[in-house]
């Protein structure tokens, strides 16, 4: 398996230091660099150097990077993207600090992805040697691991296209105008291993990030999430609920410069010769929220 | 202290020292429709028709452009208003939630 995971999201933000509150302080993330006004963590359960970088000035998606198990798999990538005809760079060594050779893949919804095989490690806050199962002082919510991103693109079918041949994902769940084979693909979720989705991408009319996520250990720990995110005066979008779509068990919320953020936890294991769901529209309040099945005014209007 | 008008809904509000306009608003009971509260989507934007408002944090240039700012619009939950202001909604109408909220909004704590 070529890809293993998102390993990086890279977000601006408004204002550095309340950022860094938010990141470090309430979702709980381990500062490992800041450098040329860019900020770096990674969560507890993470062992590469980072996972999520913030950079000031503006809001939104600079990129984000899936690392590869190896610099073979990255050539292979980058081969089938140009056949793909997707615009392809290199990236050297060092360009993103602690990062090794890699390639930047342009969608054409403009979003930059970056594939990498190295990172410097960094190792679990927990070690690996006789572990405890968390860290004794956990900060706020405690974020173990980024997850998955959400992405509003104008092409939905053409990019999942990309992520299926060039990347080898395939799509554990769909919302599509109809259970017809030649539907119109309206959202997907795509995975690479056994979780319900590494990146997903929504149709929209403009190419924004909506939402990046982070992977919470269970029920509990979403709703201590809420509980801090209350003490924190962090807006929360919606939530604690449950998603149709992948089962998981959900919190949005904005960081200061309004950058939605997620929690996210459950799901069902996905293994590559089960069936893809499909929802279609006239279910899609459901869909998105379980409990509550409609969507609120905010959901499919807010992105950065 | 700056009032806040709203206009078409005859709505009038006491903004405290430092209040953005949607706090203001909310505090006094109202709602309307807003994402993220944290100046990063532009969905709480009205139109300024009368009045000055400054800005608490930086507002990034594709959330509020300049050209935008000096026509008048305005991003609520970012905007503190330094004089009287007088404010339009867009696509949204001003909802009353709470009678209570407005009854005694100007008791204060925290």
């Amino acid at each position: 398996m070529a890809v293993m995971r998102m390993g990086y999201m890279h977000v601006k933000v408004t204002d550095l230091a309340e950022a860094k509150e938010h990141y470090a302080n309430t979702v709980g993330l381990y500062q490992t660099l800041e450098q040329d006004g860019r900020v770096y963590y990674k969560g507890w359960d993470e062992w590469d150097h980072h996972s999520v970088v913030i950079e000031e000035g503006g809001v939104g998606y600079v990129k984000c990077g899936f690392k590869c198990e190896k610099p073979e798999d990255v050539a292979d990538i980058e081969t089938k993207a140009i056949a793909y005809g997707y615009p392809v760079a290199r990236m050297v060594a060092g360009e993103n600090p602690e990062v090794g050779d890699g390639i930047r893949v342009t969608l054409p919804s403009g979003h930059q992805i970056e594939f990498y095989s190295q990172m410097t490690a960094w190792g679990l806050e927990v070690g690996t040697h006789n572990p405890d199962a968390f860290p004794r002082h956990m900060v706020g919510i405690g974020a173990p691991r980024l997850d998955h991103a959400l992405l509003w693109v104008d092409d939905v079918a053409g990019i999942e296209k990309f992520f299926m041949d060039c990347v080898g994902m395939w799509a554990t769940e769909r919302v599509q105008t109809s259970l017809d084979d030649d539907a119109h693909t309206i959202a997907t979720w795509l995975t690479i291993g056994e979780s319900n989705h590494d990146i997903a991408l929504l149709e929209a009319p403009e190419n924004k990030i909506h939402h990046f996520a982070f992977e919470m250990r269970g029920w509990s720990d979403i709703l201590h999430a809420a509980d801090i995110f209350s003490m924190d005066d962090v807006p929360i979008d919606i939530g604690p609920t449950r998603h149709g779509i992948t089962r998981g068990t959900t919190i949005y919320f904005f960081d200061p410069a309004g950058n939605r953020n997620e929690t996210f936890a459950g799901g069902y294991r996905c293994f590559r010769d089960r069936p893809t769901v499909v929802w279609t529209p006239d279910q899609l309040g459901k869909a998105i929220f379980y409990h509550s099945r409609e969507l609120n005014d905010r959901f499919l209007t807010v992105a950065t | 202290m700056p009032k806040l008008t709203v206009d078409s809904g005859d709505v009038t509000v006491d903004l405290l020292e430092d209040e953005t306009i949607l706090e203001g608003l909310y505090r006094n009971g109202f709602a309307y429709r807003v994402g993220c509260r944290r100046g990063g989507c532009a969905i709480c934007k009205v139109d300024l028709l009368q009045g000055e408002v400054v800005y608490n944090r930086p507002v990034a240039e594709n959330v509020l452009t300049e050209s935008e700012m000096a026509e008048g619009t305005c991003l609520t939950c970012r905007a503190v208003a330094v004089t009287d202001v007088r404010i339009a909604l867009r696509e949204d109408n001003l909802r009353r939630v709470s009678s209570l909220m407005a009854l005694y909004a100007a008791t204060r704590t925290g």
